[in-house]
């Protein structure tokens, strides 16, 4: 740990960053904290919790106030693939992003279920196995058509309408939500429109999201979002040939018309 | 270039949601959901996320109004709180105690509320007491 | 057949785009070919204009099926709205298909301006397919 505050120093001084956004501790909390220059002795109070906040969210917070400083972002597995993605939909220039990896513990990707729970290039931990488990889509592929709609009508029925789901989202950056359409949304009515409502707002993970698993540790109502949105990436790949949080290379088949814009799904599969 | 949070409690209802209230350079930006908080443990409603638009917000009252004629005015604190007890008085005196009655609110503290049900059982001598997290 | 299944009558909603389907839709009227009146059709400007949003509106508010119409690929108007609608409607099929809703009820079939005969064939088809699978569960 001692090392890895002497690393930010030194990128500090250098003037190679000029902020760090990490994890500070606060009392018995560990919070999100914008490390600076000018006061290095807040260093002292710099973490690497088993709690994971929605980094890329609060850099793109900042970096629409700041768009020419040079920042430091401790990033996790799920972080820098937010990351390669915001690249790809221009919301961040990767030249004045440094990545400071994070490899997490077993316990935190064993909780996350995380299939690649560290960045490329590690600056603290050891990496660890990724896990790979896809019994959550298997046990709802397995039931009966019926008994399928029941149970994700019963899961969507415990929807407050929080948005929690969508605000704590890295991949949620529009300007304008659909979610927050008046016409399409009915205002003031909890349970939202269900299921299209939350059909709606996995339709627009495809291709986005980047399975790390924020969505559903911030539901208060315990609805298995992730499973949901781990389907349409795997149908993503599936037909259209695209993982999300990839580095380079091609873009969300869904959002972008380059010179891939004349592909057709692969096979559609009715049975 | 400032980006912290400030650890606080959701003032929306009695429950007491832990929360992050994000500051950048001295303006309050976005609210987080406090992971590690007990109560709420990373979750929040619709209220709390939103707990900070109220702060900029044009229709915040920032300093007590008093009613004269038809508009109402800016006061002081000393004028407003005298304008409320006079009306009480005149009130308790004419129609006796029980034509008063108070609300609280969940956005105080325990022992806020405490005080207020407090003057008005003991002071007024009403039980008509009653406060917005009792749904 | 039950009296239940008999009597049902489904609602069927057709987005077609301005410049092929529509004008196809168009042409199966002038040449008074006949189409179930359970078809109702909405034009947009292109089959890219279709939120997915709007294909889970109707079904929410009451449609048994949704039939996406949009130009062959390489006459889209737009050039290139049409490959992103199958895209769409092959990644909402599958999401359907996930939470236990039957993937039939969503249907995209490329309609150009000349093929009046083909969108009242379609129709029959989608309507005839719907009333086989009943009303949906998505009704309400």
């Amino acid at each position: 740990m001692e090392k890895f505050k002497k690393y930010i120093k030194e990128l500090f001084e250098s003037g190679e960053i000029e902020g760090f956004l990490g994890i500070r501790k606060n009392g018995l909390h560990p919070v999100p904290h914008l490390f600076t220059p000018e006061h290095p002795e807040e260093l002292e109070t710099l973490t690497i919790p088993d709690v994971r906040y929605p980094m890329t969210e609060i850099l793109l917070t900042i970096v629409r106030k700041y768009p020419d400083k040079k920042l430091g972002i401790m990033v996790r597995g799920c972080d820098e693939r937010a990351l390669n993605e915001l690249v790809k939909n221009q919301k961040i220039l990767p030249e004045l992003i440094k990545h400071i990896g994070i490899a997490c513990s077993a316990d935190l990707a064993a909780s996350c279920r995380c299939a690649q729970p560290y960045p490329e290039e590690i600056h603290y931990g050891e990496k660890v196995a990724p896990v790979e488990d896809r019994s959550d889509i298997e046990a709802i592929d397995t039931m009966p058509q019926e008994e399928r709609f029941d149970y994700w009508m019963s899961e969507f029925s415990k929807c407050i309408k929080c948005y929690g789901c969508r605000n704590i989202c890295s991949m949620c950056f529009c300007d304008q939500c659909t979610l927050e359409d008046n016409d399409l949304i009915a205002t003031g009515q909890a349970p939202p429109a269900i299921p299209i409502f939350h059909l709606i707002r996995a339709f627009h993970m495809a291709g986005r999201c980047i399975d790390c698993g924020l969505c559903e540790e911030a539901c208060p109502a315990h609805i298995p979002l992730r499973t949901l949105y781990r389907k349409v990436r795997e149908s993503m790949s599936g037909f259209l040939g695209y993982v999300s949080g990839t580095e380079g290379g091609e873009k969300d088949p869904l959002e972008f018309l380059g010179s891939e814009g004349y592909m057709v799904p692969s096979k559609i599969d009715e049975k | 270039m400032e980006y912290r949070t400030v650890l606080t409690t959701c003032t929306y209802c009695g429950t007491g949601c832990g929360l992050l209230l994000e500051v950048m350079d001295g303006e309050v930006v976005g609210v987080l959901p406090a992971k590690t908080h007990p109560i709420n443990e990373g979750k929040l409603c619709i209220k709390g996320w939103n707990a900070h638009e109220f702060i900029y917000a044009d229709g915040r009252l920032t300093k007590p109004l008093v009613r004269k004629g038809d508009t109402l005015e800016e006061a002081s604190w000393d004028e407003a709180l005298e304008t409320i007890a006079n009306k009480f008085a005149e009130i308790k005196k004419t129609n006796g105690p029980d034509s008063l009655g108070c609300f609280s609110s969940a956005k105080c503290t325990n022992e806020e509320n405490y005080l207020l049900q407090k003057i008005f059982r003991a002071a007024i001598g009403t039980n008509n007491v009653d406060h917005c997290a009792r749904l | 057949m039950t009296q239940k299944e008999e009597s049902f009558e489904p609602k069927i909603i057709a987005f077609c785009c301005n410049w092929c389907s529509y004008a196809g839709a168009d042409l199966a009227g002038s040449m008074r070919l006949k189409y179930p009146p359970n078809v109702l059709p909405i034009r947009v400007m292109c089959s890219g204009r279709i939120s997915p949003h709007f294909v889970m509106k109707a079904f929410q508010k009451g449609a048994d099926g949704v039939l996406v119409t949009g130009c062959h690929y390489g006459d889209c108007h737009y050039m290139k709205g049409n490959y992103i609608t199958m895209r769409r409607v092959t990644i909402l099929k599958d999401l359907l298909k996930f939470v236990g809703v039957e993937p039939k009820r969503l249907r995209a079939e490329w309609i150009a301006g000349s093929e009046g005969d083909k969108f009242a064939r379609v129709a029959h088809e989608f309507t005839d397919e719907i009333r086989n699978l009943g009303p949906s569960p998505l009704r309400g």
